[in-house]
């Protein structure tokens, strides 16, 4: 039994990663991850893994690359306008399917913006800003003991599938100490001998490269690509229920949101309001299915976002037609709190639950 | 009857060049095979293609190869050295790059490596244009030089001026051998071997950053026959990027 530890989601992170066997890290310092590349700058050393500070974010993504392709466990971490930096080589890790784990903690944007919290990159981990047909898996933590144990997965994951998976954190959770029992790796390691660069020795020399001048292959490489995020969707998927199963109305949430979306269905609970919570843990693949079959019985969905409506369309996409989809944000600064909420949730319930229930 | 020439073990046996005839990558990548056999590298090798006419590397050479996006295959090499040093393995690691590619959109990344010293080789052809998209100007373009986007020649009040690669990188304190040569004749061919041969070498002893700048050929966009275009690098290009050796030191120095 590990014993209990307050430590900050930043923290957890970088824990994790050493605890399952992550052997290089490169970065460069923004807020509000900053933590994660201090924590590992004084532990890496001391084991001998690799550490390097990069001169930029895009020297820290392609440096990743590198150390991917020698099949070592790999992890970079930044923040909103910095991961806009690292676009291209998750394209092209994607295609040359190199594993990496890359640790996203949202400041708010566009542009610059600054260190409030806020969850504005939903579309940039899930949609994603480089170019081709590619997906990262995205795992989205609520909780500091979740940052632990996702980054385990991420790790897992990444290597399972041979693509870059982003854990996206937020500069609350982030920042935000909680006590957690870190509880070491049980996934299995994966075998990754048969195409790791390792010097060409009784074996035929191996390339790996996206370009590919010849059409018919490159068309081919897609739709391979293509079946394994069929894969990932299909056997991946992880989600969150609160009281779901009786609900006449359904929060939709990701992230720290979650934590938040609880306490508002145990409000409405005690007022007699049927009110469940549903957050996806995956946020690629997305769990579209079971948000269909949730829509079966329950009308009324209230998806809340710390943004202007992000998750919302994949929210739309999934539930059946004729469901009524709600939508409470706010792009940026002090988190929505329960107040804050309620006071819109009850606009929606005296415009909509009628009607729905 | 003695043998007295056979394909490098380090080429692919199945590979026909692909570039442009007259073009001077072929003799770099066989020079940079000639070099691997002799030190016998090639079973420990990971080299890094980029972008541009380079990255058909991986074609040729039988050694493992990554390719790197546009520029960045300095900061990829980084990664793989750095990441089999913390698996106790020293792995031979060399980029092969154009002047584009490592002195424009990845000078940062160049630069920093060098200056980090990290224990890599990076090979740069330099044909004073972007070759594969055309023949456009770029960081090597010397002035005057008539290019696919500088139609009237290069003007430094309107372009700015040429970047003189291998005396950059000498001055970065991280940087144990940095060397410029050509392979317009049979002298400077041998003694290009020799240069590649040393920045490997430094390599293997874990001094610090190797480079090596080839001035090259590139017949097709510069209008010229493949004589034509070793004339304009003995005569004219390597008067403004001189050939020799800029740094070449036993140690870097550590603070």
């Amino acid at each position: 039994m590990s014993e209990r530890e307050l430590i900050k989601g930043n923290i957890a992170i970088a824990k994790s990663a050493l605890d399952c066997g992550c052997s290089c890290y490169f970065g460069y310092p923004i807020t509000p991850q900053t933590e994660i590349g201090e924590y590992l700058s004084y532990e890496m050393p001391k084991r001998k893994l690799a550490y390097v500070c990069a001169e930029s974010e895009i020297g820290a993504i392609n440096m990743a690359l590198g150390a991917a392709s020698t099949g070592a466990k790999v992890m970079v971490s930044s923040s909103s306008c910095a991961v806009s930096l690292m676009q291209e080589v998750i394209s092209y890790a994607c295609s040359d399917e190199l594993p990496f784990v890359l640790v996203s903690v949202m400041r708010a944007g566009p542009g610059q913006g600054y260190i409030y919290a806020s969850q504005g990159d939903y579309n940039q981990s899930v949609t994603g800003g480089g170019n081709g047909d590619y997906h990262t898996i995205v795992l989205a933590p609520s909780n500091v003991a979740e940052c632990y144990e996702m980054t385990q997965r991420a790790f897992y994951l990444s290597q399972k599938y041979r693509n870059p998976v982003i854990i996206l954190s937020d500069g609350m959770l982030g920042q935000m100490a909680e006590a957690i029992e870190p509880v070491k790796n049980s996934f299995p390691e994966i075998d990754n001998s048969s195409w790791i660069l390792s010097g060409a020795k009784n074996r035929c020399s191996r390339n790996i490269h996206s370009l590919e001048p010849n059409q018919d292959k490159l068309n081919e490489h897609i739709l391979k690509l293509k079946r394994k995020y069929d894969l990932i969707e299909a056997v991946e998927v992880l989600y969150e229920e609160y009281l779901c199963d009786d609900a006449d109305v359904i929060l939709t949430t990701f992230g720290s949101m979650g934590r938040v979306a609880k306490a508002v269905c145990n409000y409405y609970r005690e007022k007699g309001i049927k009110m469940g919570s549903f957050r996806p843990k995956t946020l690629f693949p997305f769990p579209k299915d079971k948000l269909a079959e949730l829509s079966k019985k329950t009308r009324l969905f209230i998806d809340i976002e710390m943004n202007t409506g992000q998750m919302l369309k994949d929210v739309k996409l999934s539930v059946q037609d004729g469901t009524e989809v709600k939508f409470i944000g706010k792009p940026v600064g002090d988190w929505l709190r329960l107040e804050e909420i309620t006071e819109k949730v009850d606009l929606i319930l005296k415009e909509s639950y009628a009607a729905n229930v | 009857m003695q043998q007295t020439y056979s394909i490098p073990k380090s080429i692919k046996k199945d590979s026909a060049f692909t570039f442009c005839p007259g073009c001077d990558h072929g003799i770099a990548i066989k020079l940079v095979a000639q070099v691997l056999d002799e030190l016998n590298l090639r079973e420990n090798t990971i080299a890094v293609a980029s972008s541009g006419c380079s990255v058909f590397l991986y074609n040729f050479l039988d050694v493992d190869c990554i390719e790197s996006p546009h520029g960045r295959a300095c900061a990829v090499a980084t990664g793989i050295k750095r990441a089999n040093a913390a698996q106790g393995k020293d792995k031979f690691v060399f980029t092969y790059q154009g002047d584009g590619d490592f002195a424009s959109i990845g000078l940062g990344e160049s630069m920093h490596t060098a200056l980090r010293g990290e224990k890599i080789t990076a090979i740069c052809i330099n044909n004073t244009n972007y070759g594969m998209t055309g023949g456009q100007m770029g960081p090597t373009t010397v002035m005057g030089q008539v290019t696919a986007t500088s139609p009237t020649g290069r003007n430094s009040e309107y372009h700015g001026f040429p970047i003189k690669t291998a005396e950059h990188i000498a001055l970065c304190d991280g940087t144990s051998f940095s060397a410029r040569v050509a392979l317009y004749d049979i002298k400077n061919i041998l003694n290009a071997k020799k240069v590649i041969k040393k920045a490997f070498e430094n390599q293997t002893k874990g001094i610090g950053f190797n480079f090596v700048e080839i001035l090259s050929s590139c017949p097709t966009n510069w209008r010229l026959t493949p004589s034509e275009a070793h004339e304009k690098i003995k005569n004219e290009l390597s008067l403004i990027y001189p050939l020799g050796i800029f740094k070449d030191i036993d140690k870097v120095e550590k603070e």
